[in-house]
């Protein structure tokens, strides 16, 4: 078979997993190898749909001899099926990078055969790479579940961030869908991965030649929409794996129906677009603004709202916390204001020690004040008077109600329901309504609902 | 503010280097006044008010740069970042800052509630910005075993870009062409070189050309059409970035099917 039509094979296999960061090192070039990473990570290309392309992302084979029901690289699935060469795929991941295409490589892999033979054949493919090409840039390694924990360590040599992917949010779930895989296969890898570092870690620091074991961590990925659990739930599990093994990331993939099957959503299910959205942002609220995942949802409310952003809504639930005085606050308070993130946190305390704080100044730092003028004091004086309705119109967050052209042909020029917007709009326009009126008339309802709320 | 009262009506012009742009600052202390505009060379603005030629001292550049360097790594990092942007107000708005930060010593780089190290901050994020995007989508091609990359950028880049690239590639020598200023950047060896160009050709030999359609293969095989979200796309890589970027040429518009056919008729022929 070509390289290309490889290329193309593997890469569209791997394209559903959601994880291309290349984040979590910084390492300078040095003479005889080549590459260097950065901390925060580059992105290199976006796809029209919008996702960025920070690694060569492919799988070293789809020749699966799993069936999990979800996934298109399952065995009862007819398509076409490649295995790279080891040396075919690091002579591609060197001319990618030379060329500034790519960070590095993102390597997974279906099962072939059994996960020790599948893992193995990885760690070939990086071995060259690293060994023999002196490759310094960035590279993210899957663990496969099941295999054995030597072959993990190996792996973790190799690369910068290791991932097992946890699939489903629930072991029934994953009972249910994925049954070649366990749930207790899954966590084995990620725990083991998470005590190597931490021994290795301490490694680094008394011996100089220590070797350092996947640098920048390990993440996960679930599926979000394909199971029936509540983003309650998610997020708790979510928590859980950031304390418990110290994940560097958890990512989250709406759900895209790709085959037919009893036990899945229908074919013609939308992907979960928003609600992944709301997942990743209450993610980041975890993870940057000291949230914790019981103050975001209750029982009585354990799925995000559509219609507003989950730190909008903790702040309308939570309305004695406010106004905060920006001149005086401490870093915590500040970020739990609407409008405030990190970094704008860290310029206004940067601030105030020069300065006194305004409305003008709070402007010019960048602070979003469409949202955070009614939350905030400065000198005493409140931001902005508003009615609960304008309080309500400013924090709903717009991508709900996102209308906008999207050329799939030249003479297709009427505007539609965005795909991340909310479900309630494609619902109403796939009715039969105009679209921009039933976007006015959702934001309508939405603002009463949150009105009732305050 | 404090020194608004000392608006003179005069312009100053003067050659358009840093060292320039130094003297001017020295005489607008010397004067103890603010002109109500710095020319460049470059920018043949037309005013009312009459004009005053700076000359340039490298003395007296020494000397406010040592005073930019007395105020702090960040001051001194905003001003050189920010003066590699093309914007016609530059110079008033790192006048307007440099006096500042001189009246009001250390820390004034973090005061950005001020307007005047608003302003210059607003700069220097611009052309860093502008030069990370760099980083992200220059498409190197090569030739004879050496790199060489076209781009066409707002602010004058290439100084931003040679620390990264040269660590990227530390055995490698490339060539990286602003296109809008006409300036190369060349690395060869341990040695990096600025040079005026003014013309550059593509490489269109037959390993480069294959290299790049499995570069355009893979990255059309990435895209998940149920989730497509163009507006998404250009938000993160503008449109300006596609013409010197080999896999956008051809625009994203065309349905999958069309595009896969596209890509295999010139390698049938």
């Amino acid at each position: 078979m070509e390289l290309a039509e490889k290329l193309e094979i593997l890469a569209d296999s791997a394209k559903y997993d959601v994880a291309c960061t290349s984040s979590g090192v910084d390492r300078g070039g040095r003479h005889g190898s080549l590459g260097s990473c950065v901390a925060p990570g580059i992105c290199h290309a976006f796809t029209p749909d919008g996702r960025c392309v920070s690694l060569l992302k492919v799988l070293y084979s789809n020749a699966c001899s799993y069936d999990c029901s979800y996934c298109v690289n399952r065995r009862s699935n007819d398509i076409r099926r490649a295995t790279f060469d080891p040396r075919e795929l690091a002579e591609l991941t060197i001319g990618f990078y030379r060329r500034n295409y790519i960070e590095g490589l993102f390597l997974s892999s279906a099962v072939v055969a059994t996960p020790d033979l599948t893992m193995e054949k990885m760690i070939e493919a990086l071995r060259i790479l690293r060994e023999k090409y002196h490759f310094r840039g960035y590279i993210h390694a899957k663990a496969i579940p099941g295999a054995d924990p030597l072959l993990v360590r190996r792996l973790g040599y190799l690369a910068d961030r290791m991932s097992v992917n946890i699939e489903l949010p629930s072991a029934d779930s994953l009972q249910r869908l994925a049954p070649d895989k366990k749930k207790s296969a899954v966590l084995a890898p990620m725990g083991q991965i998470a005590a190597e570092s931490k021994q290795n870690r301490r490694e680094l620091q008394l011996y100089r030649s220590a070797q350092p074991f996947a640098p920048a961590g390990q993440s996960t990925q679930m599926i979000v929409g394909a199971s029936p659990e509540t983003d309650r739930h998610i997020m708790g599990l979510t928590e859980a794996l950031y304390k418990k093994y110290s994940l560097k990331r958890v990512f989250y993939s709406a759900y895209l129906p790709v085959v037919e099957d009893s036990r899945l959503p229908a074919l013609t299910t939308r992907p979960p677009l928003l609600r992944e959205h709301r997942l990743y942002q209450a993610d980041w609220l975890l993870r940057y603004y000291h949230f914790s995942a019981g103050e975001l949802l209750s029982e009585e409310e354990p799925n995000f709202n559509p219609y507003l952003d989950p730190k909008c809504c903790w702040a309308i639930r939570n309305p004695a916390f406010f106004p905060v005085e920006v001149n005086t606050a401490a870093k915590e308070d500040l970020l739990r204001v609407p409008g405030i993130g990190p970094k704008s946190a860290l310029r206004i305390i940067q601030a105030r020690r020069m300065q006194h704080l305004g409305m003008a100044e709070l402007k010019r730092i960048g602070v979003v004040l469409k949202r955070a003028q009614y939350f905030i004091t400065c000198n005493g004086y409140l931001g902005a008077h508003g009615t609960r309705a304008e309080i309500a119109n400013a924090l709903l967050d717009p991508k709900a109600f996102g209308v906008g052209v999207q050329q799939l042909s030249f003479d297709d020029c009427m505007p539609k329901a965005l795909p991340d917007a909310a479900p309630e709009l494609h619902r109403l326009t796939a009715e039969g309504m105009d679209v921009l009126q039933a976007a006015a008339l959702l934001k309508q309802e939405a603002v009463t609902c949150i009105t009732r709320q305050m | 503010m404090h020194y608004q009262a000392d608006v003179a009506d005069v312009v100053y012009r003067y050659d358009g280097t840093m060292q320039g742009f130094l003297c001017c600052v020295f005489e607008s202390f010397r004067r103890r006044e603010l002109p109500c505009g710095i020319c460049s060379p470059e920018e043949g603005r037309l005013t009312l008010f009459p004009e005053r030629e700076i000359a340039t001292d490298p003395a007296r550049a020494r000397r406010v740069l040592t005073g930019i360097e007395r105020l702090g790594g960040g001051v001194r990092q905003r001003f050189m970042t920010a003066f590699l942007s093309t914007d016609p107000e530059k110079e008033q708005i790192l006048l307007r800052y440099l006096r500042l930060a001189f009246a009001t010593g250390r820390g004034v780089d973090r005061m950005l509630g001020d307007p005047d190290v608003a302003a210059a901050w607003q700069l220097e994020r611009a052309v860093n910005g502008e030069a990370h995007h760099f980083l992200e989508f220059i498409r190197f091609e090569e030739r004879d075993g050496m790199l060489g990359a076209v781009i066409h950028p707002q602010n004058m880049v290439l100084p931003l870009l040679r620390p990264h690239f040269c660590s990227r590639l530390p055995d490698e020598a490339f060539l990286i062409y602003d296109a809008t200023h006409g300036i190369a950047m060349l690395r060869r060896g341990n040695e990096v070189r600025y040079l005026e160009m003014e013309d550059y050709d593509r490489e269109t030999s037959p390993e480069e050309q294959q290299w790049q359609m499995l570069w355009k293969r893979f990255f059309r095989a990435l895209t998940i059409e149920p989730r497509r979200n163009e507006r998404c796309q250009r938000t993160h890589c503008p449109r300006r970035f596609w013409r010197d970027m080999c896999e956008m040429q051809g625009g994203c518009l065309e349905v999958p099917g069309q595009s896969r056919k596209a890509l295999e008729e010139p390698r049938n022929a």
